[in-house]
């Protein structure tokens, strides 16, 4: 269908015209007053807002905290797609779909949910204590959940991946004499390379905006287990419409960068093993 | 009956070659196998049960005065309300938007596309905060509908608004991978065959794309039903007034009624639950996600 | 010896996939395996990978036993027929791999992927990745890739089929040049009989998991021993003949045949010879044949014009003496193929509805016993149930042969007829009953030789039991069984039944006896089986053994009918498998068991 050639398809101008009209009453109207606000902020306010002590250290713990949420996910995450794409095992079919479940499960719930298992006298929690390890009401508590919150998009973006990797190409490895080691090394990670990093990204952009699964477990006391959207909900309930808007960018470039890096992400992974129309 | 044996490569054939089921690969496969189990029990099981167990500590009397709560009773309802409003609109959104991508060409599709896309992207706490910033008090509008009386923010209307916002793109996404991927060739067949536009759709194409539509549907209402962040910001927290299911349980959290918190979370839990139930259901009819 | 295998078994869910395979392979020899999808012949090949294991049996590769060595250390090199190269590689990389797992250094590596390239003509692309390349160019990667590590034995698994006809002209060549510059033994499996004839040396064609026959290209096709390798390696028709003790007929002519050497039988038997289209003369009348002999009159139906080649189908004439297709419905009337040259339609034009004179110029009579199926009984309705019984459905589409009915109200009486003996050529078809034994004995008065009995829900059957009552019976037993096991993915043992006090003596030369039946099984009929030795009385050993799982079906050779009511009456009370029953007068043994 080329662009400006009339089409035998009918609905184009009501579908468009709607679609525009949603998109602009939802989301950009919303997105001009945000950039407004921010722009029409004298600069000191905004420096005051972003780059306050409070601020700078809702950053490491978000930022951060995402990054170690993300990282262990690259790793487990990576272990549970192994598992369900390559074992057989009683049980396998109800894991599978319980992979989902952190998709499915209101936020608020998997908070309280989440520091009830690990607070000082929870299920696990009491483990925990007997070892030395706080988990509820510290960073390890923000780190966890955030890694809870995750882990569906570190499973599912490896998962076909892995399912992907042609079966002859393990098949031919073996027949060229490579042990198992070396074909996982040289054959499978390779192929799914792309597909780990994109689920890693994803996994950290979802932590890093994180809200109801993170203040229950966090305690969110200043300086110390407070996230930067807590901080920002602080400004608003404050009336600090500027300081939220000021942090609120912050976050938007970083959730834009991230976007951006996972569109590169995939089309690199395109690039490099073109399929041509198997 | 042919002599068609394991197919090549299949788990069945992996299982008879010689020199696959060593020591070594047992063991790596069971531990794998143990720190995902580890891993899904500790992470997903245990808050799973504990939001129950939890829930019925006192015994089933006290779990259902729990709902006895007119708050409470009061959330449940607005959550119902939300949903009714936020699916529907939604859905009809997702269809029109993927039509208009998935059938035509033209300028500024990518831009629609990742404007779509964004809700997911952003923190949901950001999401609410965009409107209050429009219709807050010191807002936008705030002024022009503080003079007319019109409250949005603190009130229903701004929670109906956040909601909209973070879930609308869930239909949409569902079904313009899948239109696209289906083509037009039977909606132009129709068309020619003299079809009117309506009919083309209801005949056509939606028959074609139910399962995804219901899969967009499922998730949409889900998050509809329990967004926390967004509506958090907007809501006010008003009890029996602005406070949805999810704001209920932060409510009743932060007055140390644990029983109470989590008989709200139990039901939503159910909800989840049940999600997940019908998503593998659509899952196993043969739809599989792009 | 490069490659030996030996009595390769593998089942899958029950049925045998690869079945009793044997087969040895010389040095530097390109040995082409063919078969039809689903014959096992990709899962046998998978086998001398050691991509897939077995069940039962040996691999050797150069004298050395590899049956339960992992792939990586079996020394071969397999193209797959999707290539299966590493995407993320470049060619250099998908090449040099084998020799990177041996630690090969990195100049010696250039060096031999310089010679592989050049091998396979794709000098210069080394740095190119398996997404830039063609179809084509990517095979011939694959075929570098797995020549890098010198393997012994090089393996490809339809290699050309997903290319189109003209690079996969261009890559046979290549990989024949290839295979003969380096004298390696390479096996090739295909479906595709055109390519099979253009690469081998020798062809070994499979059906359901069995090794039918195995020799030259020219062998095979001009000698068949099976129907299917007859039909499978080239057009065929397929013609019942007679053949007597003055050699075979056709209706009441008696063309020079090609046949066997010595007559499967005393009596007149009915056979089934192979007319290839070619070997038709098509002209006006029975004087102006002449490289032919006459076979008989008919309608040409359709006439196709090819290029080099006419293909023309002609409508036999019906006469009682007329010659009778073997494949076809039960009204007789089939489709003789016939393919003509320039020269021959130069000479003699046809059209449609024209009527002709058919001449053969060269026949091979298939050495199988089973020619055709005739339905027996008493009354014209259970005929035709019996005349759609799946499983006789099944086996006479397989053996591309016909199902006639006949129907004997004395079927079980006395009364002997005169007639029956030639109204019931082939192998006759009764239903299974209690009684069953005196119908199967009556026939056999009136001189038929085989009798299939079939009870009313018997499937498809995985297991053949294969036993005769008398040595001498073990010929004719054993050239039935391997018609039918030919036609069916099922496991074949022939059961030897010793008296339960037998003496040691005894028991060694039944032993050997067995020994004997499994060689004569594969020398004399191509086919392999297990062999067990039971103890106690036959009917019950073997009913013991048919009852063990469902999916029996059981042979039984017998050198008189009064074996059917003594020794095996028990077996034939209401059998519930279906039983074939192989009839021979006793013959006069060739050898004599001599003492200790």
């Amino acid at each position: 269908m080329r662009e400006g050639q009339p089409t035998v398809l009918p609905g184009f101008g009501l579908t468009l015209g709607f679609t525009t009209f949603f998109l602009s009453a939802v989301v950009l109207l919303p997105l001009a007053a945000l950039a407004l606000l921010a722009a029409s902020t004298p600069l000191h306010e905004l420096l005051d807002a972003v780059a306050s002590p409070r601020a700078l250290a809702s950053y490491r713990l978000s930022f951060g905290g995402a990054l170690l949420a993300a990282c262990i996910n690259l790793v487990f995450g990576f272990i549970i797609a192994w598992t369900l794409a390559r074992y057989d095992f009683p049980g396998r079919k109800l894991m599978d779909a319980m992979i989902d479940l952190p998709f499915a499960l209101p936020t608020a719930v998997s908070g309280i949910a989440l520091t009830a298992v690990f607070a000082t006298n929870g299920w696990l929690g009491r483990y925990l204590e007997m070892a030395g390890i706080h988990v509820a009401y510290t960073r390890l508590g923000v780190i966890l959940a955030m890694t809870l919150i995750g882990m569906p998009f570190a499973v599912r973006t490896v998962q076909p991946a892995l399912l992907e990797v042609q079966r002859d190409l393990e098949d031919a490895a073996e027949t060229l004499g490579a042990g198992r080691w070396y074909v996982f090394r040289r054959v499978i990670v390779p192929a799914v390379l792309p597909a780990i990093l994109t689920g890693f990204t994803l996994a950290f952009a979802r932590a890093l905006g994180e809200y109801g699964s993170v203040i229950f477990i966090s305690g969110n006391l200043p300086m110390k287990t407070e996230i930067t959207p807590l901080l920002i909900v602080i400004h608003l309930e404050e009336f600090d419409y500027r300081g939220a808007a000021a942090l609120g960018f912050v976050m938007l470039a970083a959730s834009f960068v991230i976007l951006l890096t996972i569109n590169l992400l995939q089309a690199w992974g395109r690039d490099r093993m073109v399929r041509r129309g198997q | 009956m042919t002599a068609a044996g394991a197919p090549p490569g299949s788990l069945e054939e992996l299982a008879t070659r010689p020199g696959h089921e060593t020591v070594l690969a047992a063991l790596a496969r069971r531990s794998l196998i143990g720190i995902s189990v580890a891993f899904l029990a500790a992470l997903l099981l245990a808050p799973l049960a504990v939001v129950f167990a939890t829930a019925f500590r006192g015994g089933l009397q006290v779990y259902l005065q729990a709902f006895a709560d007119p708050d409470t009773q009061a959330a449940i309802r607005l959550t119902l309300l939300t949903a009714l409003v936020a699916v529907p609109v939604n859905t009809v959104f997702g269809l029109s938007a993927a039509w208009a991508i998935a059938k035509f060409d033209f300028r500024g599709k990518s831009l629609l596309i990742t404007l779509i896309d964004l809700p997911i992207a952003i923190s949901p706490v950001i999401s609410g905060m965009l409107f209050v910033l429009l219709f807050g008090m010191r807002g936008w509008f705030g002024a022009w509908l503080a003079a007319n009386g019109i409250s949005i923010v603190f009130a229903i209307p701004g929670i109906m608004l956040a909601t909209l916002f973070v879930t609308f793109p869930y239909v949409a996404r569902e079904l313009i991978p899948l239109m696209q991927q289906l083509g037009n060739d039977e909606e132009e067949a129709a068309i020619t065959l003299g079809a009117g536009a309506w009919m083309t759709f209801f005949r056509v194409t939606l028959p074609k794309i139910r399962w995804g539509l219901l899969y967009g549907v499922i998730l949409c209402n889900a998050r509809a039903m329990g967004e926390f962040g967004a509506v958090s910001v907007v809501s006010g927290h008003i009890r029996g007034l602005t406070n949805t299911m999810p704001l209920a349980i932060e409510a009743l959290y932060n007055d140390y009624d644990f029983t109470g918190a989590f008989a709200v979370a139990s039901l939503l839990t159910l909800l989840a639950v049940a999600t997940l139930v019908l998503k593998s259901l659509v899952e196993r009819s043969g739809y599989r996600r792009r | 010896m490069s490659i030996t295998l030996d009595q390769l078994t593998k089942r899958y869910q029950g049925i045998p996939v690869v079945n009793d395979v044997s087969l040895e392979i010389g040095d530097g020899e390109f040995f082409v395996l063919l078969g039809p999808s689903g014959s096992g012949k990709s899962t046998l090949l998978r086998s001398i990978a050691g991509l897939s294991g077995l069940d039962h049996g040996r691999i050797a590769l150069h004298g050395r036993d590899v049956t339960h060595v992992a792939a990586r250390r079996r020394g071969v090199g397999l193209v797959f027929q999707n290539y299966a190269l590493f995407r993320h590689m470049t060619v250099a990389e998908n090449i040099e791999f084998a020799l990177r797992v041996r630690h090969v250094r990195a100049a010696e590596r250039r060096r031999r992927r310089q010679e592989l390239l050049r091998l396979v003509a794709l000098e210069g692309m080394d740095e190119r990745l398996p997404a830039q390349l063609s179809g084509g160019q990517q095979q011939r990667v694959a075929v570098a890739r797995a020549l890098a590590h010198k393997p012994e034995v090089l393996l490809l698994d339809e290699p050309f089929g997903a290319l189109d006809a003209k690079i996969r002209e261009g890559l046979r060549r290549t990989i024949r040049e290839v295979q003969r510059e380096l004298g390696i033994t390479t096996v090739l499996v295909t479906h595709d009989q055109e390519e099979a004839f253009a690469m081998a040396d020798k062809i070994g064609v499979m059906n359901f998991g069995r090794l039918l026959e195995s020799g030259r290209p020219q062998d095979l096709y001009t000698r068949p021993v099976t129907r299917f390798v007859a039909t499978f390696l080239g057009a065929a028709n397929l013609i019942l003949a007679r053949q007597g003790t003055d050699g075979p007929r056709w209706g009441a002519r008696s063309p020079g045949l090609h046949c066997p050497a010595t007559p499967i039988g005393r009596r007149e038997r009915e056979v089934v010879a192979v007319v290839r289209p070619e070997e038709i003369e098509i002209a006006r009348s029975h004087e102006e044949l002449v490289s032919s002999d006459y076979l008989g009159r008919g309608v040409v139906e359709e006439v196709l014009f090819t290029g080099a080649l006419e293909r023309a189908r002609i409508r036999l004439d019906e006469a009682p003496d007329a010659p009778i297709l073997a494949h076809g419905n039960p009204d007789g009337a089939v489709l003789l193929e016939a393919t003509r040259a320039q020269f021959e339609q130069r000479a003699f034009a046809i059209g449609p509805g024209q009527e002709v004179t058919i001449g053969v110029r060269r026949a091979h009579v298939l050495p199988t016993p089973l020619s055709s199926f005739t339905v027996c009984a008493s009354n014209a309705s259970a005929a035709e149930r019996l005349a759609g019984h799946p499983l006789l459905l099944d086996l006479s589409s397989r053996m591309k042969t016909r199902i006639r009915r006949h129907l004997e109200p004395a079927l079980g009486a006395s009364a002997p007829s005169r007639e029956t003996a030639a109204s019931l050529p082939g192998t006759t078809v009764i239903a299974a009953h209690r009684d069953v034994a005196s119908d199967a004995t009556w026939l056999l008065e009136q001189g038929v030789e085989e009798i299939l009995i079939l009870p009313e829900h018997a499937s498809s059957p995985r297991r053949v039991l294969i036993h005769w009552t008398d040595e001498s019976a073990r010929r004719a037993t054993l050239a039935a069984s391997a018609s039918v096991l030919r036609h069916l993915a099922a496991e074949a043992i022939y059961v030897g039944v010793l008296p339960e006090k037998a003496a040691a003596a005894e028991r060694s030369f039944s032993i050997r006896d067995l020994l004997d039946a499994r060689s004569e099984a594969r020398i004399a009929h191509g086919l392999e089986i297990r062999t067990e030795l039971r103890f106690g009385v036959a009917a019950q050993a073997l009913t013991q053994l048919l009852d063990e799982s469902p999916g029996h079906m059981l042979i039984v050779g017998i050198t008189s009918g009064t074996q059917l009511a003594g020794e095996l009456a028990a077996l034939l009370a209401n059998p519930q498998w279906p039983v074939l029953l192989v009839h021979r007068r006793h013959e006069a043994l060739a050898h004599s068991r001599s003492a200790a």
